[in-house]
């Protein structure tokens, strides 16, 4: 009797599943086609524009208005096709419908209507991409810009060495606002990454919110640009290096706690168990049987991150948080290019550098 | 009822309507009664998916059930709290069939990580043990065979060492009764009947209850007092270990099934 009621809550979550991502295909299908009229008529309007013409009524912004009911309409009449995109994202992306989603129906699904609107779409993208952007090949080969850029180059490639010692003097703090950077931002993150795992956090509703948290600060904090950063820090602790390193740390915490945390999901959960039937308390399993797991995966992030943040830091320079950025920048802001490229070359030797001794050092350790 | 059995005292363990359904709407445990004596060396037999494993942790509570009482030395584990529970959890070993050893750890650390459960958080965090829980470790690996390979990282080792490992990890912490989730079941037929043997000793030297899932009724019938079958989560046997005949064996493994033996 109990299977049977086991047997029948199973099958009405499924179609509550499927309800679910049956409505979240619609809303999919009904934002494609909505952006789809938007995207022809914004190419129309300017293809009219350019060679002149009257748009007609699609000129009119009110078309907006009708545009809307009518993509309900065709996007829900869409969506009843299990074959539309909007539905197979939904389905394919349904934890418990992925299960049971028919693979054949994906087989040649290119060829089908629902297929051929999608390139359609990706077509009008990109279009309306190069009429954004304002990309032209003719600019590209103007002979003036061309000349200028060429004059440019060839004095970056013939550097003043002359002013090499200064160049190194402000590599060394650029190298150092990494390290302190790094150095600051490990501890930080090696605790919070606990509190960022899944698998560490599911026990209750209060873990799981505290997980949550976590999640949302740092992924705040790492969709900020380390350069907006840099800029807020340089207002809040004054331009130079220190600003620089405090901007690297906080980007390198949210990094390095997605990458730990990560790594954590991903532990053998045996130990776990063993060390939770011994008694220990939530301190000590993580303690025996998951930092002995991570360890080595940790450091080697650890170094990574390290040499990302000296490439980081040169380009934190150029909004005043010290090191050789800052040095290049006031170089490049007088025009000397020969200078100019003395620090270019000090910056890509050094990258090199810690790129080759970081995968070394982290191939060492695996 | 087995004779004999109104001479012994209250059970060590006792589990009434025990029931687990998951979260996916497996109904993993259905009404669960049986009680454990001391001394028992009792065998959990049944096919893959019956219920063992899920049996064996809603026992210490590794997996929570959905309902029913599991009576641990007369006190009810089910309604503790996780301070209370790891209190308990300190007399209940358990072994895996993985192992389940930390691989980076030494073999000396790992049976010592037994002990964590009696230790302030503060106190074991350095990693470093009074002399005398050291002396017992040591003196549980010589038991096991295993003293030459204190210092060696648990991954250098068989699989048949690490399991014994896991019982001197185990014995560290004298529990009262021994938790064994199919202990053999990734081991040679040669090297299974030495990590049950080590088992055996516990049950008679160190007066271990032990609770043990098997595949192989060889093995049951070889090592255990008394026997009970999950079918479907639910016990279709209780009993003697000889008493398992040709036809309780198709009732429990279903009738295409035939017996292989392991010597």
């Amino acid at each position: 009797m109990s299977e049977i009621t086991a047997n029948h809550q199973f099958d009405q979550k499924i179609q509550i599943e499927k309800r679910w991502a049956f409505w979240k295909g619609v809303v999919l299908s009904i934002s494609m086609v909505f952006y789809f009229g938007f995207a022809i008529r914004y190419l129309f309007l300017q293809f009219a524009d350019y060679y002149e013409f009257d748009p007609g009524f699609l000129g009119d912004s009110t078309i907006l208005l009708y545009l809307i009911p009518a993509s309900v309409v065709l996007g829900y009449l869409w969506s009843t096709s299990p074959q539309s995109l909007g539905r197979i994202l939904a389905e394919k992306t349904n934890r418990v419908l992925k299960n049971f989603f028919d693979k054949k129906t994906t087989a040649g699904w290119i060829y089908t209507p629902s297929g051929i609107f999608t390139g359609l779409v990706l077509l009008v993208t990109a279009a309306i991409g190069v009429n954004v952007t304002g990309m032209s090949i003719r600019k590209l080969f103007e002979a003036d810009g061309f000349n200028g850029a060429i004059n440019i180059f060839s004095k970056i490639l013939s550097p003043n060495w002359g002013i090499l010692d200064l160049v190194l003097t402000y590599m060394v703090e650029t190298i150092f606002i990494a390290l302190m950077a790094t150095l600051i931002a490990v501890p930080i993150a090696f605790t919070l990454s606990f509190f960022a795992a899944k698998n560490l956090m599911r026990e209750s509703r209060r873990t799981i919110g505290v997980y949550y948290l976590v999640r949302l600060i740092a992924n705040f904090t790492r969709s900020v640009e380390p350069l907006v950063w840099a800029i807020i820090f340089s207002v809040w602790v004054g331009v130079g290096p220190f600003a620089g390193s405090m901007a690297l740390m906080l980007h390198s915490v949210a990094s390095l706690l997605k990458l730990y945390s990560e790594q954590i999901e991903n532990i053998d959960h045996g130990p776990v168990e063993a060390i939770e039937a011994t008694g220990a308390n939530r301190i000590q399993v993580v303690w025996y049987a998951v930092v002995p797991q991570i360890v080595l995966p940790f450091l080697s992030f650890t170094i990574y991150r390290w040499d990302i943040n000296v490439r980081m830091a040169t380009v934190i320079g150029l909004v005043g948080g010290g090191g050789v950025g800052t040095l290049l920048m006031q170089y490049q802001g007088l025009a000397k290019w020969n200078e100019v490229g003395t620090a270019v070359f000090a910056i890509a030797a050094v990258v090199w550098l810690m790129d080759t001794m970081s995968a070394k050092v982290r191939e060492a350790i695996y | 009822m087995e004779a004999g059995l109104s001479t012994r005292q209250s059970p060590i363990l006792e589990i009434n309507q025990l029931e687990k359904i998951y979260d996916n709407g497996v109904h993993a445990l259905r009404n669960i009664n049986f009680k454990v004596y001391e001394g028992d060396f009792l065998g959990i037999i049944g096919l893959s998916g019956s219920g063992k494993s899920t049996l064996l942790r809603s026992i210490n509570r590794l997996i929570e059930p959905t309902s029913g009482s599991v009576k641990f030395k007369g006190s009810e584990l089910t309604n503790l709290s996780s301070s209370k529970l790891r209190e308990k959890r300190r007399k209940i070993g358990m072994i895996f069939q993985h192992f389940n050893l930390v691989n980076r750890k030494s073999v000396l650390a790992n049976v010592l990580s037994g002990r964590l459960g009696s230790y302030s958080t503060w106190q074991t965090l350095n990693g470093s043990y009074p002399i005398d829980e050291i002396e017992r470790a040591k003196e549980y690996l010589r038991i096991v065979g295993l003293e030459d390979k204190a210092d060696n990282r648990a991954d250098e080792l068989s699989g048949g060492q690490k399991q014994r490992v896991a019982i001197a990890r185990s014995l560290m912490q004298s529990p009262d009764i021994l938790l064994a989730d199919e202990p053999v079941a990734s081991l040679d037929p040669a090297t299974s009947h030495s990590v049950m043997r080590y088992l055996e000793r516990a049950n008679q030297e160190f007066g271990m209850t032990i609770l043990c899932n098997l595949h192989f009724l060889s093995l049951v019938r070889r090592y255990t007092t008394r026997v009970i079958a999950l079918k479907d989560g639910e016990i279709v046997f209780e009993g003697l270990p000889q008493a398992i005949d040709e036809q309780w064996f198709r009732e429990i493994y279903g009738e295409e099934a035939v017996e292989v033996e392991i010597n």
